[in-house]
């Protein structure tokens, strides 16, 4: 069995893999439509990959994302700028509000690096199409996310999350 | 309770196939089926996403599970099996684990379950073969990824030239004369139910 204390790094890093994670809440005056939302969320994901390859990565393993809206869920995603940006999904109608989550695994820099590609990535695309993030929280997700949950209470369940990181505990 | 990793290198398309995997070895219900998803990351982008499709999921998160949190991964099948016994468990390990060191780690969990091992199948993604094999550091880890295989299965078949997947055929039988070889799109469908019916099939 494999030792899992602190000092046992991942079978990952010897081959020069670093991820990043982060969730945020991203909003806009204006409503969005499906259109909008994926081609953000692909130019978003291209955005990430080509930070990435210019801060030094080698290879892009994926830069993938989940948008959860009160109107249907956008998936995008992307394993390299040469390979373009897909994004798939349904939103029943316009939204101003969208939860992301962005998850980047690259080889050849460190997580730091694969940290700033994908903040300035996903602030930059957002601030181009007029969209703030209002709040953000890294290496997380929203744990008690549920399906099944109405919209109203799904929406709460999110804002609760994200609030917990405003949260002066540690 | 049969255990089935679908393994491969970030992006070839697992959690595309684990969706689809997942409902048609279900079979509307006739069999029950539990997924685990490990994602270095420790946003569990991909398990929130098959979530969705109203599977049972149990995301490992903080670590892969075929080294730093091989534990946790053999304590959850041991809880699935204890709690809630599905006929068949399907895991997506992450994009650079390597399926035997997963195997070693599904059978530590097996020890007071009564488990099998299903086939390790391994995606190989057709768009972009040379990248996968040629990559600096990475590309050993991908050919002991080939070489782990029970099944490999050229994904994303429908997005290139049949020249090409003939091509990333001949590289990954070079690596490994052995595993049976299958095409597969995800997104038309195709190989997905010869997939089904080789994990029924499969004997250790």
């Amino acid at each position: 069995m494999a030792d899992e204390s602190l000092d046992n790094k991942g079978c990952y890093t010897e081959h020069g893999v670093s991820g990043y994670g982060v969730a945020a809440k991203l909003s806009r005056g204006e409503p969005m439509n499906e259109p909008f939302i994926k081609a953000m969320a692909e130019e978003m994901m291209l955005a990430i990959a080509k930070k990435c390859l210019e801060l030094g990565a080698k290879c892009i393993g994926h830069i993938k994302s989940h948008l959860k809206t009160e109107a249907g869920t956008i998936k995008a995603d992307t394993i390299g700028v040469g390979h373009g940006s897909y994004s798939s999904g349904r939103l029943t109608h316009p939204v101003r509000d969208l939860f992301l989550a962005i998850n980047s695994i690259v080889q050849g820099i460190p997580e730091d690096a694969v940290k700033a590609a994908t903040l300035e990535g996903m602030h930059e695309v957002a601030g181009e199409r007029g969209l703030s993030v209002v709040k953000e929280k890294e290496h997380t997700y929203f744990d008690e996310f549920d399906f099944t949950s109405s919209k109203q209470d799904f929406i709460k369940k999110l804002h609760e999350q994200l609030q917990e990181e405003e949260s002066p505990d540690a | 309770m049969k255990i089935t990793q679908v393994a491969g290198f970030l992006g070839c398309g697992k959690t595309t196939l684990m969706l689809k995997l997942s409902r048609d070895l279900a079979a509307g219900g006739q069999r029950k089926v539990a997924l685990v998803v490990n994602e270095i990351g420790e946003i569990p982008v991909d398990g929130k996403v098959i979530e969705e499709s109203g599977m049972q999921v149990k995301d490992i998160g903080g670590g892969c599970i075929c080294c730093e949190v091989a534990s946790t991964f053999a304590k959850t099948i041991y809880k699935l099996y204890k709690e809630f016994q599905p006929e068949h468990v399907l895991v997506e390990p992450t994009g650079v684990a390597v399926p035997h060191q997963v195997k070693l780690a599904a059978r530590m969990g097996g020890r007071d379950a009564k488990i099998s091992l299903g086939p390790a199948i391994v995606l190989f993604d057709a768009t972009r073969p040379a990248e996968l094999l040629d990559m600096d550091m990475l590309g050993q880890l991908v050919t002991t990824q080939v070489k782990d295989a029970d099944i490999i299965s050229i994904s994303k078949v429908d997005a290139v030239e049949g020249q090409a997947v003939a091509d990333s055929a001949a590289k990954v039988r070079e690596l490994n004369p052995k595993a049976e070889i299958v095409h597969l799109s995800s997104f038309s469908g195709l190989g997905i139910d010869g997939l089904v019916e080789r994990i029924l099939a499969w004997k250790e």
